[in-house]
């Protein structure tokens, strides 16, 4: 793919050598690193996942709460301080993405989908719980709207991943290079549809499909992991094979 | 370069407007606007009566309501077109539509945590709805700053032939001036720039719908002008 | 890289790695497909065993709720979409022996039975919506609304992919056997779900 009078003459280096595609290399390790946090931080420290039950009395929401304080503090704190390590592997996809041979419009909109993701999908369960955990001694009334607040924004912010998966699921299958293997679009469609069946953890405060649920919570985790899983194993094979010309030249 | 994802991108925007338009037109509290000065128990006794509307519209927003990235995702491409002389605003542009969109997300996820529990203290249910609200009217900046880049952009480019014609520019900063009214909803409780207000509401609101709706056949072109570049080029 | 150009409906794979499939055929369609549908069909169980579980424990509700649905609906429905199923695989037979005319009209019906099912199923939810039986109703609405909606998304996906395998077989002078093979796995396995959701919702007593 020719690229008309925007590649300049290469400016002279400073003579280092560095290992090729350290920059993506670094990016990758990010995943897992930035996902073994996440755990540590939303099974161990905050109990966020599994969540608690929408179906909760006012009393026992904020026995959560007020039991929970220090650990939600210490594990929003970590999340605060790594949240930004996502932003790495948005960056590392996008770069994969751009290799493809579809059009570089997907690999922005997948770019600016997890960018605006990251807040309310992620970082507002944290500072709600935040806020609930810096003051336990609040209004209970005040404490349940925060947990509200905190869990439906974390299991049901949908709309900025049926994008992601939908523009990934897009790219992939119009690309005639390869880049990702097929299946993985193919999966993404699942990951869409996990979002869909999220939606009514809006209404029930029971059964399966509550944020807690077997079909809403835990089918839609299963299968993010295993999406996930399978994204970092491609991306690593897709690194590994990028033919260094493209790189160097 | 193939333009059949560019193309995808921007069918996204019929298939996904005409599903926000029924979503706006389920939801019991656009048409009228719910006003400012209604009080905590008006507040919740309207969330009490029309829980599965407010639920069902929402849920519709919530899923549809980031699908425009990729249709400004498109314009981005369009901008690096250009004959400008750098790739400033079309990075600019990017920046902001991802912000703006991340407030509209916030609005959605106010009403619907606001229709969760009914039951809740109606003062409660009424700041959610302050939120969601001032969330959803008064965030203009990101639009305004995605037009402006656009509108430059369009003026600066010295292209023969070039990606957008000059009046789109200028379409873009007269809807960008009809939107800024938004942002006075958060001073007013009632008049024309309150958030239920002919300036604040439906101006804004008419302004951008509109301007989607001209802008999607105007970037159709532009993607139709660069097919057949591409094709006298290969 | 490469010098092919884009046709409407091109899926991408590359052409060597099919041309070598061509040859040899030991499974319809493309293996990535398979994988697609198989999960499919495992989260699909996944709903089934939910409703299943939900039953056992409130088979009162279940049974008077079930009296409620329209199951002259459900029969059309099923009948309609094992009528596009058939389309479908005729289509596929056509384009096995290069004939893409027929293999098109076909196409093309299969299409419109499966716009009818998305029609006759929107007709539906809105009868049993207008007389207030939403999905939080009951349990058993929630199941039914959740299973048929996450069914109908899977069938809109499937008619934009026959719209595509259409576009295939209809612009380019000799379709990929292939292509179609893979569009036509995808809508049987919706039509096999849909039979498993008709007679979980409307006929298991």
């Amino acid at each position: 793919m020719t690229r008309t009078a925007t590649v300049a003459a290469r400016p002279a280096t400073d003579g280092r050598r560095l290992r090729p595609k350290l920059d993506q290399w670094i990016c990758w390790w990010s995943i897992p690193i930035f996902y073994n946090l996440f755990g540590l931080i939303f099974v161990y420290f905050t109990k966020i996942m599994p969540p608690p039950s929408p179906g909760l009395t006012q009393d026992e929401i904020v026995a959560f709460i007020r039991t929970n304080a220090t650990n939600l503090q210490i594990g929003f704190v970590l999340l605060a301080l790594t949240l930004g390590l996502a932003s790495l592997s948005s960056g590392i996809i996008v770069v994969q993405m751009r290799r493809m041979s579809s059009a570089r419009v997907l690999a922005y909109a997948y770019l600016a989908v997890l960018a605006v993701a990251a807040l309310p999908g992620c970082l507002f369960c944290g500072f709600m719980f935040v806020l609930a955990a810096f003051r336990p001694d609040r209004d209970p009334r005040i404490l349940v709207l925060l947990y509200d607040m905190g869990l439906l924004s974390f299991v049901g912010s949908l709309g900025c991943f049926v994008i992601q998966y939908l523009v990934f699921a897009i790219a992939i299958v119009l690309d005639k290079r390869a880049i990702f293997p097929k299946w993985l679009g193919y999966m993404s469609i699942w990951g869409l549809v996990t979002e869909l069946v999220a939606l009514p953890s809006w209404i029930f405060r029971g059964g399966p499909y509550a944020w807690n649920g077997a079909i809403s919570f835990w089918l839609g985790t299963a299968i993010f992991v295993v999406w996930e899983v399978c994204l970092v194993v491609s991306l690593y094979g897709a690194v590994k094979r990028q033919p260094l010309d493209e790189i160097l030249a | 370069m193939n333009t059949t994802d560019q193309r995808i991108c921007l069918w996204l925007v019929p298939a996904f407007a005409a599903l926000l338009l029924v979503a706006f037109w389920i939801f019991p509290g656009f048409f009228p606007p719910m006003s400012p000065t209604m009080t905590a128990e008006e507040v919740a006794a309207f969330y009490r009566e029309h829980v599965g509307e407010i639920r069902a519209s929402m849920v519709i927003v919530n899923l549809c309501g980031i699908s425009f990235i990729p249709f400004f995702m498109v314009i981005v491409v369009q901008m690096q077109r250009m004959g400008n002389p750098s790739r400033a605003f079309a990075y600019s542009y990017l920046s902001a539509a991802a912000s703006g969109a991340t407030l509209f997300a916030l609005a959605d996820l106010a009403w619907l945590i606001a229709a969760f529990r009914p039951e809740r203290d109606p003062q409660l249910i009424q700041l959610l709805n302050d939120f969601a609200w001032i969330a959803f009217v008064t965030p203009v900046g990101f639009i305004i700053a995605q037009n402006l880049c656009l509108a430059l952009a369009i003026f600066m480019d010295t292209r023969r032939v070039p990606v957008f014609p000059r009046w789109v520019g200028h379409f873009n900063i007269v809807a960008g001036l009809f939107m800024m009214p938004g942002a006075l909803a958060m001073m007013f409780m009632d008049g024309p720039f309150a958030w239920d207000g002919l300036l604040a509401f439906w101006v804004r609101i008419g302004a951008y719908c509109l301007y989607l709706a001209v802008m999607f056949f105007v970037v159709r072109s532009a993607i139709d002008q660069q097919a057949s570049e591409d094709r006298l080029a290969a | 890289m490469n010098a092919r150009e884009a046709r409407p409906g091109d899926l991408g794979i590359s052409a060597s790695r099919h041309a070598g499939r061509e040859a040899k055929r030991e499974l319809p369609g493309d293996v990535d497909v398979w994988v697609f549908v198989i999960g499919e069909m495992v989260v699909f169980a996944a709903y089934f065993a939910a409703y299943v579980v939900d039953r056992g424990r409130n088979q009162e509700l279940f049974l008077q709720s079930q009296q409620l649905l329209s199951p002259g609906l459900g029969v059309v429905n099923t009948l309609v979409l094992l009528t596009s199923s058939l389309f479908v695989a005729l289509s596929v037979r056509a384009t096995r022996t290069a004939d893409a005319r027929t293999a098109s009209q076909c196409l093309a019906l299969g299409g419109a039975c499966g716009a009818a099912f998305a029609l006759i199923k929107s007709f539906e939810w809105y009868s049993k919506l207008r007389v207030g039986l939403t999905i939080s109703t009951n349990a058993f609405f929630m199941h039914y609304y959740m299973m048929t909606g996450v069914h109908f998304f899977h069938v809109v996906l499937g008619l934009v992919l026959l719209t595509i395998l259409w576009r295939e077989i209809h612009h380019t002078d000799a379709p990929r056997a292939w292509v179609i093979e893979s569009g036509a796995c995808y809508w049987h396995a919706i039509d096999l779900l849909w039979i498993v959701i008709f007679a979980l919702l409307y006929l298991m007593r």
